[in-house]
C-alpha cells in the first residue's frame, strides 16, 4: 500500500559527507591512547554524529508514496431536483462504493450533501457503509456547489489521491463552482460529474410584480404582473395553460383581493396589469399568485408567487392599545385624534402585535390605561381561569422599547387606574423607557404589606420549578419594608426562613437570602391545609411594628390536602387577611371547591391554572396587591399646574381643567426629563408629575399619568382644547416622517442576500459623512440589524441574509438630527425554482479540468451511456469506476531533521562516554558463573582430583597451626579492609591495634597473647601504622645514636 | 527570620496514624446498620433506584403484597410496578389515566387474586389481575360527588370475608362507603371533622383477623375501629412525636400476635402498638440514611413476618425483619 523513501530538500549538503575520511585521519592519531576497541568505537560514533548533522542540514525527509484513493461524493439535495432523484443519489453512491472501492488499497469513500449549505453525511471511511437514507438536512432553497467543493477539500486526508464525484443539476445560485473547481484540480483533485437531468415539464413562473417606485396617495398607478409560461420541449404546440391569477394587497393584517380572474397563458412571457390607487399612507405589499388549472402540469408551485412592496408616506399614524377588559374607554380620544387629521388604529390588548415589523406602520404607540396583564376579573372570590389571563409578553415589551429606542417610534403611556405602577409596568423594560419611575420613592409614610405563601407539592409537570419561579417573582414584587413568609411541607409544616422570628420577616435586608433559600426549596406533599394555615394566622397576628396595612396570603396547591377547619378560617377573616388560592393541576372539583371556599371566605381570588406559564403573572399581581397603593385620588379635584411651555401645550392657555386623580410616579433624575404638568398635591414635585416627556434613544416618550376623561379627567372632556392638547401630544411623540430627499436608498437581492445601498447628499449636493449610520431590516418572524460600511464618498452599504422569501421593512437611521429613512424590499422565491434545465455546460467544464499530474475527470453518465434516472441510477452508473488509478499517487512527506539532531546529540554523548570511561567486563564472567551454578545440575563443577583435595587439606592444617584464619593474608603488604572505629584518627590506631578486637571481621581474640609478642604480623596492621612505627623506630635509633 | 520548629514524626508513628485514618474512613463509609430503636425491627435490606423508567421508582405512594410475597407498588408516574420480596423487578403497567393525579392506595385482595387500586384523582377503584389486566366491569365509582357511589379523593379500598368492599375517601366528604360483592352501594358513614366517627383524610384501612375495620384517620392523628356495619368500636391515638404519640398515621398492618404496626408519615417512622393502643416501640426517624425514612406512605408485611416500608421521599423500599 505504501512505498517509503528518503528525500532531501538541500542535497548539496550531502557533499559534506566526503569529509568523513579526513575526519577519520585527523581523529585516529588523537585517539591512540584508548586501545584498539575503544578507538574504533569512538571513531564510529563520531562519524555517525557527523553524518546525522549533515543529513539534518540537507533537510532529510521521510516520504511515503501511497496508491490509496479517497473519493468524496457531493450530492445536490437542493429543491430544484425532484425528490425521487435526490433519493436515487443514495443508491448510486452505495453501488459505486460497493463495486469499486478497493479495500486492499485502503481506499476511502465520503459523502457530502449540499443545498445552500454543505453537510458531511459520511466522513471518508475505509470500509463499505451502505447509507440507509440521507440524514443530513440542508437548506434546499439554494444550490451552493462551490461551498460543497470547499467542504470536500477540507475533508480529504493527505495520504491518498483525491477525487470528487459531483451529482447535481448544475444550477448553482450561490458561489462560483467553476472557480472553486479550478482551485481544487490545481491541488491534484480530479472531479467526475453526474449531471442530473430535470424532467421536461411545463412550468409557470410568476416573474415579477412591478409597481412604480414613487407611489403617491390618491394617484392612480399601474400594477404589472409578468408570468413566464415555459413549455416542456416537444410540447411547443400544446402551448397555452389555464389558471387563475390572484392579486392581493396587504397592509398590516389587512388583506384585500384586488383581482382574481381566470387567465390563459401563452408560451413565453405574459403580462397582466391592473390600475390601483392608494388612499392611505402605509406600507403595502402586493402579491400576485398564479393557481394553475392543472397542478400536475406545473413543475414547481414555489415559483407561482411574486411580491412587490411600497411605502406611501402620509400624515402620522398612531396605534392606540386599550385594555380588552375595558373596551371603549378611549373612543373619545380616538375620535379627537382622527378629527385632528391623524390616522389612528385602535387595538385591544389581547390582540397585540406579533413582531417588530407589525409596529413599523405606526409612528407612535399609545398604551391607554392598559395593564401589563389583564383577565383577572373584577369580582373577589370569583373563579379566574389562567386561560383568560393575557397581556404583554416580555418579548412584546422588548419590541415596544426597541421600536422607540432604535427605530425612533413614539411611545405614550396614558394614565388610569390600570396604568404605570398600578398596571404592573414596574420593573419592566417599559419603565426604563418612560421619563418617570413607577414606584414612589419620596413618600413620607409608606404603608407596609405582608405576604405569606403556602406551597404544596403539585402534581403538574415541573411543579417544583414553577413554585420556585413564582416565589422568586413574588419576593421581587414586594417592597423592602413588606413582610414575606413561605410555608411548605418538608416532613412537617415549616417556614422557609425566619423560623425563630415568627416566619414572616421584612424583605429589605433579606431579599437575596430569601431567593437563595427558595432556590434550594423542595416542596413535599402536605397532608392537610389546617396546621400550616394555623401557623400562618398566628404569624400574621404577631406582625407589629409596623403593623401591615395589607395582609395577604397565597396558597398554591393541586387542592388535595384536607381542608382547613372553621376556626382556622375565622382566624384569617378576623384579621382581615385576604387569601388567594391558586389551583394547579387538574384534580377537579373536590380540591377546587375547597380552595375556592377558602378564597371566597376571605375576599381573595381563586385561580384555576391550566397553563403553568401563567403562574408567575398571578403571583406578581397578587404580590403587588400587598405593595403600596400608587393611585392618588384628589378630592376635591385640582387643576394641574403648567410648569413649562412645551410643544405639546403650544397655543393652550396655561390654566387646564382640574383632575380628580392620577397614578403616582417618581420623575427620573435626568436632565432630559421635562415635566410639563404637575399636580398641586402631593407637594413633593418628584411624585406629582401629570405630564412628563423625554427622548429615549431615537424616540420620544410621554407619560401622562391621569386619564383621558373616563374617570379622573372628566372635566377635560368639555374643555375646548381637549382635541388640540391630545393631538399635539401624540404628534409630538411621532417619529419624524420627514422626506428622504437627500438620501436615496436602493436594494439588490442576490445569492440569498440583500444589499442596502444608501447615497447621502446634503442640500448643496455635497457628499454627507454619516459616521453613526445604522439600521434594521424587520419582518414577521424576526429582525436583523444592518451594519453599514462606507464604500465611496457618501455611499453606505449594508448586507443581510434574506434566505426566506417575503417582505422586509428597512429602517435606516442616518444619525443624529436626520429623520429615519423607511423603505422596504421584497425578496422573491429562490432562483432554485427559476431554472428548469440541467446546466450541463457548467458540469462538463468542471469535469474537463485536468487534475495536477493526472487525467481530467469524467462525465460518468456519458461513460456509462445512460442518464441519471431515479430507478436505474445505482445499477447502470455504477459500471463506471471512480476509483480508477489515473491520478498521481499521493506522496506524504515527513521532515526528519529534528530526529536527526536528537540522534546526533545522543551519539555525541556515546562518543564522550567511550573515550572517558573504561568499562571492565570481568564481572560479567562472574555473573555468568553464578547463573550457571544457579541453574544447577548440568552445570555442576566436576569433582576435584584427589591431589588437589590433599593439597587443600594440608593447607588448612598449616593455617591452623599458624594461628587461625586471620593469618591467611599475612604474607601480603596490604591494608585491612576493616573500617576504623568512628571518630578515631587513623593515627590512634597504632597503640590500640594490638588490643583484642571484638569486631568479628577483624578476627577473634586468639587467647594466646597478641600477635606482636609471638613475633607474627597481625593482619590488621595497616600501611599508616607501619609507616608510623617505622618513623618511631627511626627516631628511637637516632636517640640511641645520640 | 524566625525559625519554626516542625513537629518531628518518625516513620512508624506516621504509618500507624495513616492506617488508623484509613481504617476510620472505611468505617465511616460503610452503611451503618440502624439502631434497633425500641426493638421492633432490624433493617434487613434497602432497595430501589430513583427514576421514571424500567424498574426504577419515583415517589412511590402505595404498596400491596400478594400470597406469593410479590410486592405491588404505585409510584408518581402512575405505573404499578411488581417486584419479588427481594426487590427483583418482575413487571409493570400503567393506569389508564394519570393527568389529573396518580393513585395513592393499593390493596391486594387474596380471596379473588385481584389488585385493588384507589385511583384517587379519578374518584374510583380499579381492579387488576396480578398480571396487570384491567377488569373494567369491576370498577367502582368514577363520578365525583357526595351521593351514593360517588367519591371525592379515594384513598383506599379493602374487601372483607363476605366479599363486601369498603372504600375510603377525603376532600370535601371524608367518609367510608360499603359496597356489596357485586358493587352495589350498601352503606355510608363518616364525615369531615374531628369528632368520633368523623374523619380528616382516612388514608388507609385494614381488616383484622376478627373482621374489624381499622381506619388510619391521618389528619386527626388517630385510629378508629369499626365493625362491618360502621359501628364505632374503639378510637385511640394522640397527636405527638414521642413514642406513643401519632403524627399522620398513613398505613397499618397486623402481625400474627394481633399487634399492629403503623407507618407515620409526619413522624417518618414505624410504630408498633398493642391492639389497645399501647406503644411497643418505634423504628426509623427522618433521614436519608438506610434505616431512616422520609415521608413514608405505606407498609406491608410478608408471609415470613418481614415488613416492607415505602420510603417515599427517598424513592426506595426498606425491608425490616421483626
Amino acid at each position: 500500500m505504501f512505498d517509503t523513501s528518503l528525500a532531501f530538500d538541500s542535497r548539496w549538503w550531502l557533499a559534506a559527507l566526503l569529509l568523513l575520511p579526513v575526519f577519520w585521519a585527523l581523529s585516529y592519531g588523537g585517539l591512540s591512547g584508548l586501545g584498539a576497541g575503544r578507538r574504533i568505537a569512538a571513531l564510529v560514533l563520531r562519524s555517525l554524529v557527523f553524518a546525522a548533522i549533515v543529513l539534518a542540514l540537507a533537510e532529510a525527509q521521510f516520504t511515503r508514496t501511497s496508491d490509496r484513493l479517497t473519493v468524496i461524493y457531493l450530492l445536490d439535495q437542493s429543491a430544484s431536483i425532484p425528490e425521487a432523484q435526490r433519493d436515487a443519489m443514495k443508491s448510486f453512491v452505495n453501488a459505486s462504493v460497493r463495486n469499486h472501492r478497493r479495500s486492499d488499497a485502503g481506499d476511502r469513500a465520503g459523502v457530502i450533501v449540499f443545498g445552500r449549505d454543505a453537510e458531511v453525511e459520511l466522513p471518508p471511511v475505509d470500509f463499505n457503509y451502505e447509507m440507509p437514507r440521507i440524514e443530513s438536512t440542508v437548506d434546499r432553497q439554494q444550490t451552493n456547489l462551490a461551498g460543497a467543493l470547499q467542504q470536500a477539500m477540507s475533508l480529504f486526508p493527505p495520504d491518498a489521491a483525491k477525487r470528487v464525484v459531483v451529482v447535481s443539476d448544475g444550477n448553482e445560485n450561490v458561489g462560483d463552482a467553476l472557480r472553486e473547481a479550478r482551485l481544487a484540480t490545481a491541488g491534484g483533485v480530479s472531479i467526475d460529474v453526474v449531471p442530473v437531468p430535470l424532467p421536461p415539464r411545463a412550468d409557470t413562473v410568476v416573474d415579477k410584480v412591478a409597481i412604480p417606485a414613487d407611489v403617491r396617495r390618491g394617484q392612480p398607478f399601474e400594477t404589472r404582473v409578468v408570468i413566464d409560461h415555459r413549455t416542456a420541449p416537444g410540447q411547443q404546440s400544446a402551448g397555452s395553460e389555464q389558471g387563475v391569477l390572484r392579486i392581493v394587497r396587504k397592509r398590516g393584517e389587512l388583506e384585500e383581493v384586488l383581482s382574481e380572474s381566470p387567465v390563459t397563458l401563452r408560451p413565453g412571457k405574459n403580462a397582466f396589469s391592473i390600475r390601483e390607487t392608494i388612499d392611505e399612507a402605509d406600507f403595502y405589499t402586493y402579491e400576485a399568485r398564479f393557481v394553475p388549472g392543472d397542478p400536475k402540469a406545473d413543475a414547481s408551485s414555489q415559483n407561482n408567487v411574486a411580491t412587490a412592496y411600497t411605502h406611501v408616506r402620509g400624515k402620522g399614524h398612531a396605534l392606540v392599545i386599550e385594555d380588552w377588559e375595558h373596551p371603549g374607554e378611549f373612543d373619545r380620544l380616538v375620535d379627537a385624534l382622527k378629527g385632528e387629521g391623524l390616522e389612528v388604529t385602535l387595538r385591544r390588548s389581547d390582540r397585540l402585535f406579533g413582531s417588530l415589523a407589525d409596529l413599523q406602520r405606526y409612528d407612535t404607540v399609545v398604551l391607554a390605561n392598559t395593564p401589563r396583564t389583564s383577565g383577572f376579573g373584577a369580582t373577589p372570590g370569583g373563579v379566574v381561569s389562567s386561560d383568560s389571563i393575557s397581556g404583554f409578553s416580555d418579548e412584546q415589551i422588548a419590541m415596544l422599547v426597541r421600536n422607540t429606542e432604535e427605530l425612533g417610534c413614539g411611545l405614550v403611556m396614558l394614565g388610569g387606574d390600570r396604568s404605570f405602577g398600578a398596571g404592573g409596568w414596574d420593573q419592566t423594560e417599559i419603565e426604563k423607557a418612560l421619563p418617570v419611575d413607577l414606584e414612589i420613592k419620596a413618600a413620607k409614610v409608606t404603608p407596609v404589606g405582608a405576604l405569606c405563601m403556602i406551597m404544596h407539592a403539585s402534581e403538574i409537570a415541573r411543579g417544583n420549578y414553577w413554585q420556585k419561579r413564582i416565589a422568586i417573582e413574588a419576593i421581587d414584587a414586594l417592597g423592602p419594608r413588606d413582610y414575606a413568609g413561605l410555608l411548605s411541607w418538608n416532613g412537617s409544616d415549616q417556614w422557609l426562613w425566619g423560623q425563630s422570628r415568627g416566619g414572616m420577616i421584612t424583605v429589605g435586608p433579606s431579599r437575596n437570602q430569601m431567593k437563595a433559600r427558595v432556590d434550594r426549596l423542595t416542596v413535599g406533599d402536605m397532608p392537610q391545609f389546617d396546621p400550616s394555615m394555623r401557623v400562618a394566622a398566628a404569624a400574621f397576628a404577631k406582625l407589629k411594628n409596623p403593623t401591615p396595612a395589607t395582609k395577604h396570603m397565597i396558597i398554591i396547591s393541586d387542592g388535595d390536602p384536607s381542608p382547613p377547619s372553621g376556626r382556622t378560617m375565622k382566624a384569617f377573616t378576623s384579621q382581615g387577611v385576604r387569601i388567594t388560592t391558586v389551583a394547579v393541576g387538574g384534580h377537579g372539583p373536590p380540591g377546587h371547591a375547597t380552595m375556592q371556599r377558602i378564597a371566597n371566605r376571605t375576599g381573595g381570588k381563586y385561580y384555576e391554572v391550566r397553563n403553568a406559564a401563567a403562574l408567575p403573572r398571578i403571583y406578581q399581581r397578587e404580590a403587588r396587591r400587598v405593595s403600596r397603593p400608587l393611585v392618588k385620588e384628589l378630592n376635591p379635584p385640582l387643576a394641574p399646574q403648567m410648569m413649562l411651555r412645551h410643544e405639546i401645550v403650544q397655543g393652550l392657555s396655561p390654566v387646564v381643567p382640574p383632575i380628580s386623580g392620577f397614578v403616582q410616579t417618581t420623575v427620573k433624575d435626568s436632565s432630559l426629563v421635562e415635566v410639563i404638568l404637575r399636580s398641586p398635591e402631593p407637594k413633593n414635585a418628584e411624585s406629582s408629575s401629570v405630564l412628563a416627556t423625554w427622548t429615549y434613544g431615537l424616540g420620544k416618550v410621554a407619560a401622562f399619568t391621569t386619564d383621558a376623561g373616563a374617570r379622573w379627567a372628566n372635566e377635560w372632556t368639555g374643555w375646548d382644547n381637549y382635541h388640540q392638547f391630545f393631538s399635539q401630544m401624540i404628534r409630538w411623540s411621532m417619529r419624524p416622517t420627514g422626506d428622504t430627499g437627500n438620501f436615496t436608498l436602493a436594494t439588490e437581492v442576490s445569492d440569498g442576500k440583500v444589499r442596502v445601498i444608501v447615497d447621502a447628499l446634503d442640500k448643496n449636493e455635497e457628499f454627507l459623512d454619516l459616521p453613526t449610520i445604522s439600521g434594521a431590516a424587520v419582518r414577521t418572524g424576526g429582525d436583523q440589524s444592518l451594519s453599514f460600511a462606507k464604500t465611496a464618498p457618501g455611499r453606505y452599504v449594508a448586507e443581510f441574509d434574506a434566505a426566506e422569501p417575503g417582505s422586509y421593512i428597512l429602517m435606516v437611521n442616518p444619525g443624529a438630527g436626520q429623520p429615519m429613512i423607511r423603505s422596504g424590499v421584497s425578496v422573491g422565491y429562490s432562483d432554485e425554482f427559476r431554472d428548469r434545465e440541467t446546466n450541463r455546460p457548467l458540469l462538463e467544464s468542471i469535469a474537463n479540468l485536468p487534475a495536477a499530474d493526472g487525467e481530467p475527470g469524467k462525465v460518468l453518465t456519458d461513460e456509462a451511456g445512460v442518464d441519471f434516472a431515479a430507478d436505474t441510477a445505482g445499477a447502470q452508473l455504477a459500471a463506471v469506476d471512480p476509483y480508477r488509478r489515473d491520478l498521481a499517487p499521493a506522496v506524504s512527506r515527513q521532515p526528519i531533521w529534528p530526529l536527526l539532531v536528537l540522534a546526533a546529540s545522543v551519539l555525541f554523548l556515546g562518543d564522550v562516554f567511550v573515550r572517558r570511561v573504561q568499562v571492565g567486563f570481568e564481572w560479567l564472567f562472574g555473573g555468568v558463573d553464578w547463573v550457571r551454578r544457579r541453574l544447577g545440575g548440568a552445570e555442576r563443577a566436576a569433582p576435584e582430583p584427589a591431589t588437589i583435595q590433599r593439597l587443600r587439606r594440608r593447607k588448612a592444617e598449616v593455617r591452623e597451626t599458624m594461628g587461625g584464619e586471620d593469618t591467611a593474608a599475612s604474607g601480603r603488604f596490604e591494608a585491612s579492609d576493616a573500617p576504623l572505629p568512628a571518630g578515631d584518627s587513623p593515627l590512634q590506631e597504632a597503640p590500640t591495634a594490638t588490643k583484642p578486637q571484638s569486631d568479628g571481621r577483624t578476627g577473634k581474640p586468639t587467647g594466646k597473647g597478641d600477635g606482636l609478642a609471638s613475633g607474627e604480623k597481625p593482619a590488621e596492621e595497616g600501611y599508616t601504622s607501619r609507616l608510623l612505627k617505622a618513623k618511631r623506630q627511626a627516631s628511637r635509633d637516632r636517640d640511641s645514636d645520640e | 527570620m524566625t525559625q519554626t520548629s516542625k513537629p518531628t514524626i518518625d516513620r512508624r508513628s506516621f504509618h500507624a496514624a495513616g492506617l488508623t485514618t484509613f481504617a476510620a474512613s472505611l468505617i465511616g463509609c460503610s452503611n451503618e446498620p440502624p439502631t434497633d430503636e425500641g426493638g421492633i425491627g432490624r433493617l434487613e435490606a434497602v432497595w430501589g433506584r430513583h427514576g421514571v423508567v424500567g424498574a426504577r421508582i419515583h415517589k412511590p405512594r402505595a404498596i400491596a403484597i400478594d400470597g406469593r410475597d410479590h410486592l405491588y407498588i404505585v409510584d408518581f408516574t402512575a405505573r404499578i410496578l411488581v417486584y419479588d420480596a427481594e426487590g427483583e423487578f418482575l413487571r409493570s403497567w400503567q393506569t389508564p389515566e394519570s393527568e389529573n393525579g396518580r393513585p395513592t392506595g393499593l390493596t391486594f385482595d387474596r380471596s379473588r387474586d385481584q389488585l385493588m387500586v384507589a385511583d384517587t384523582h379519578y374518584y374510583r377503584v380499579l381492579f387488576y389481575t396480578p398480571e396487570g389486566e384491567l377488569m373494567e366491569d369491576a370498577t367502582i365509582g368514577g363520578v365525583n360527588g357526595k351521593g351514593r357511589g360517588e367519591f371525592g379523593f379515594v384513598t383506599d379500598a379493602v374487601r372483607d370475608a363476605d366479599g363486601c368492599v369498603y372504600v375510603a375517601e377525603y376532600g370535601d366528604n371524608d367518609r367510608i362507603q360499603k359496597f356489596s360483592p357485586e358493587g352495589e352501594h350498601l352503606k355510608t358513614w363518616g364525615a369531615h371533622g374531628t369528632e368520633p366517627e368523623q374523619f380528616r383524610r382516612p388514608q388507609n384501612m385494614t381488616l383484622d383477623a376478627a373482621g374489624r375495620l381499622w381506619v388510619c384517620d391521618a389528619c386527626n392523628h388517630r385510629l378508629q375501629v369499626f365493625d362491618t356495619e360502621g359501628e364505632l368500636l374503639s378510637i385511640w391515638g394522640e397527636e405527638g412525636s414521642a413514642p406513643g404519640g401519632l403524627y399522620y398515621p398513613y398505613d397499618i398492618v397486623f402481625d400474627e400476635a394481633g399487634d399492629l404496626v403503623l407507618c407515620e408519615y409526619g413522624n417518618h417512622r414505624l410504630q408498633k402498638f398493642s391492639p389497645d393502643g399501647e406503644s411497643l416501640g418505634v423504628w426509623g426517624g427522618q433521614g436519608r440514611d438506610p434505616g431512616r425514612l422520609w415521608d413514608p406512605w405505606a407498609l406491608v408485611r410478608d408471609s415470613t413476618g418481614r415488613l416492607h416500608v415505602l420510603d417515599t421521599g427517598n424513592h426506595r423500599i426498606q425491608r425490616v425483619a421483626t
